[in-house]
């Protein structure tokens, strides 16, 4: 039941917000939402409550799936109260060129919420694939709130380039079911995973399928060299949605390559792993190219999140499935409170240009602080989680490898901190902007949560 | 019936080298709705002799891929006011040409894999076919300009997969079959917005001069 509701209540929430079409009652909605939404995720247990939509089609949360989940609500219920003072504010600046009315735009941004909760229970790849396909349709929209070419562009690429890529893991989806000589009965999962396990497949068809499902999710993931449309819909979206994109969207393709890493057999293993290594630190230094010479604040958190995903996937690739998990939870966190923190600049100076972006600490002091403690912990500085990760992943990369990782990574902490520096320093010329400085609180929760959660992972090494 | 089917499969060839030459969108929305009616029907060709047929799910496919897809993009194309395809990036008898080829190369490719255990009788020539279709549209993406185009290339595209879809392997299960049309048809209405948005704003739908965003450009 509680499954059930989990993907019901956000929907139920779209219908009340579309049909007020009111901007006050869309706001409240969307708390009220995002707060039951938080509390069934806190409540529900990982195995046992399974939804049967047919005898061979379930529903559940298991433990990779319940991970990227919890991401979802733990960033939902932060970007909604941030929405919710931020949407009034937003109107007064932008009321004269918006696509959709505010109340349509906290509906679709509630039926993408349950799009991605559909991709975390999903237990079969026809499933994963149709609530993937979904995300996209349901996040296209609302990049082009704020209405301009440029948006519109945007929204262009990224219906265009994903619904390509996603295609092509449906593709793959049935090579792969091809490929197992159509022996099982039901696609899920866990019976895939035992046929392959027991070398019923045929090794053709199964890397075929196999290659076009990884190109299709890594796409969809913003796997360099296939992320060319996410820094622009990345940026061009609003902020709440920004957050959402890059904290929550990427993770639930970032899901739907762990189910395909998960049924590769133990003797094509090296093959799979390959892969994930190969296109992570691609990411990594296609990110660390673009990022220092970035003009847009924005689109240097773009570049940042194709950076962490690279990371990510070059976890998985070298086995340290825990630290993964670990990653794809303190990146969200500290993505999402940089995306709202960039809200707050974006409302105060109305420009992403970080040349015309002067004076910060002056104008927006808390803003400030916490956008130069983000940027550090995103660039792994410790207690942020991501430390930790990023130095187990060197050590497991071994010499080489490792020290071309640590080389990327300097590389774009120069990079951003640079960029972060130039915006923070200090401007006799800019007065303060206290109305705009009062939305910092949210995302500084969310920043001492993340060092929170670093200090136990640094308690938990030691001890 | 499996003359039948392969009848309906040489159709499908001929309807990608159709859709390389035909530069009025109009000729190509046809085309695409042709597809659509083959596949809602092939399910149940195929069926004949095997026993059950899923009627539910043909009348499905064939009124939505037949019948809605097409008046979806025929509105779009009043509405954003385009007839045809003016300058491709690669020309008509070139695209033709290379269509040829890709559907020689899928005959090719197809040739070195072993089909797996288990698939009907007709997949020894609906891989290649499908592979075929999938590429083509693939191609028309690349090698049209106008946005209205490419979403036509993505539905052939489509098309092929769901042709790998009914003729090689046995069905998805029934909601995820469902779950993909719907899919496919918010896909296409969206899409349809964007283009009549896109005219509005740029007074055109070529999509290569949608370039605004790029990292030179700032």
């Amino acid at each position: 039941m509680l499954t059930l509701s989990l993907l019901l209540l956000p929907v139920c929430g779209a219908l009340i917000s579309f049909f007020s079409e009111k901007p006050a009652v869309a706001r409240w909605v969307l708390m009220i939402t995002a707060t039951g939404y938080t509390a069934i995720c806190a409540v529900l247990p990982i195995h046992p409550d399974q939804l049967h939509l047919t005898e061979t089609l379930t529903l559940a949360a298991d433990p990779a799936g319940f991970v990227v989940l919890a991401a979802t609500a733990i960033l939902f219920l932060p970007v909604s109260v941030y929405n919710f003072f931020w949407m009034p504010r937003d109107l007064e600046k932008n009321a004269a060129h918006l696509g959709m009315k505010p109340s349509t735009f906290a509906a679709i941004l509630m039926i993408f919420v349950s799009t991605m909760t559909l991709t975390t229970l999903a237990q079969d790849f026809g499933m994963l694939w149709v609530a993937v396909e979904a995300t996209t349709l349901a996040s296209a929209p609302l990049i082009n709130y704020h209405r301009s070419k440029g948006s519109l562009e945007a929204m262009w690429k990224y219906l265009l380039i994903c619904s390509i890529g996603i295609g092509l893991a449906l593709f793959g989806t049935m090579l792969l079911s091809a490929s197992l000589n159509f022996a099982s009965a039901s696609f899920g999962f866990a019976a895939v995973k035992r046929l392959t396990a027991h070398g019923f497949f045929n090794p053709a068809w199964f890397k075929a399928g196999f290659v076009l499902c990884f190109a299709g999710y890594a796409l969809k993931m913003g796997l360099a060299p296939f992320h060319t449309w996410l820094p622009d819909a990345h940026s061009e979206a609003p902020v709440p949605v920004s957050a959402m994109l890059s904290g929550s969207l990427l993770n639930c393709a970032l899901l739907a390559l762990l189910r395909l890493n998960d049924i590769v057999p133990s003797d094509l293993e090296g093959f799979a792993a390959g892969y994930f290594k190969f296109f992570g630190f691609f990411s990594l230094a296609v990110a660390a190219f673009f990022i220092i010479r970035q003009k847009d604040y924005k689109r240097m958190l773009a570049y940042s999140s194709v950076e962490h995903m690279g990371l990510i996937a070059l976890l998985i690739g070298f086995a340290a499935m825990d630290y993964a998990m670990l990653h794809i939870i303190s990146h969200s966190l500290i993505k999402m409170s940089l995306f709202l923190l960039a809200g707050n600049i974006l409302l105060s100076y109305g420009t992403r240009e970080t040349a015309l972006v002067k004076g910060l600490s002056g104008r927006l002091p808390g803003t400030a602080a916490f956008w130069l403690t983000g940027i550090l912990f995103i660039c792994g500085t410790p207690p942020s989680p991501l430390f930790f990760t990023e130095l187990v992943l060197v050590k497991e990369a071994g010499i080489a490898a490792g020290s071309a990782i640590l080389a990327l990574l300097l590389v774009i902490f120069c990079g951003m901190s640079q960029i972060a520096l130039k915006m923070y320093a200090p401007d006799k010329n800019i007065g303060a902007d206290p109305a705009g400085d009062k939305l910092c609180r949210i995302p500084a929760i969310a920043l001492a949560a993340v060092s929170a959660l670093g200090i136990a992972v640094a308690w938990n090494m030691i001890g | 019936m499996n003359q039948m089917n392969e009848l309906f499969l040489g159709i499908f060839l001929c309807s990608c080298l159709m859709l390389a030459v035909s530069s009025r969108l109009l000729h190509c929305i046809r085309i695409v709705a042709l597809q659509g009616v083959l596949l809602g029907i092939m399910p149940v060709t195929l069926a004949i002799g095997h026993g059950d047929i899923h009627w539910s799910v043909m009348i499905i496919n064939l009124s939505l891929k037949g019948i809605i897809l097409p008046c979806l993009l025929y509105r779009t194309m009043l509405k954003a006011g385009v007839k045809r395809e003016l300058e491709p990036v690669i020309g008509y008898s070139l695209s033709a040409g290379v269509v040829l080829a890709l559907i020689l190369f899928s005959f090719f490719i197809s040739g070195r894999l072993s089909l797996p255990a288990g698939a009907s009788d007709l997949a020894g020539l609906a891989v290649p076919c499908s592979f075929a279709v999938v590429m083509t549209g693939l191609f028309t993406v690349i090698a049209r300009k106008k946005a209205l185009t490419q979403v036509i290339g993505f539905l052939v595209f489509e098309n092929g997969i769901t042709l790998f879809g009914a003729a090689v392997m046995r069905e998805h299960p029934l909601i995820v079959e469902l779950g993909i049309l719907l899919d496919v048809l918010v896909l296409v209405f969206i899409m349809g917005i964007s283009v009549f948005q896109i005219s509005r704003e740029f007074s055109h739908i070529d999509a290569d001069r949608l370039n605004s965003l790029k990292e030179e450009a700032r």
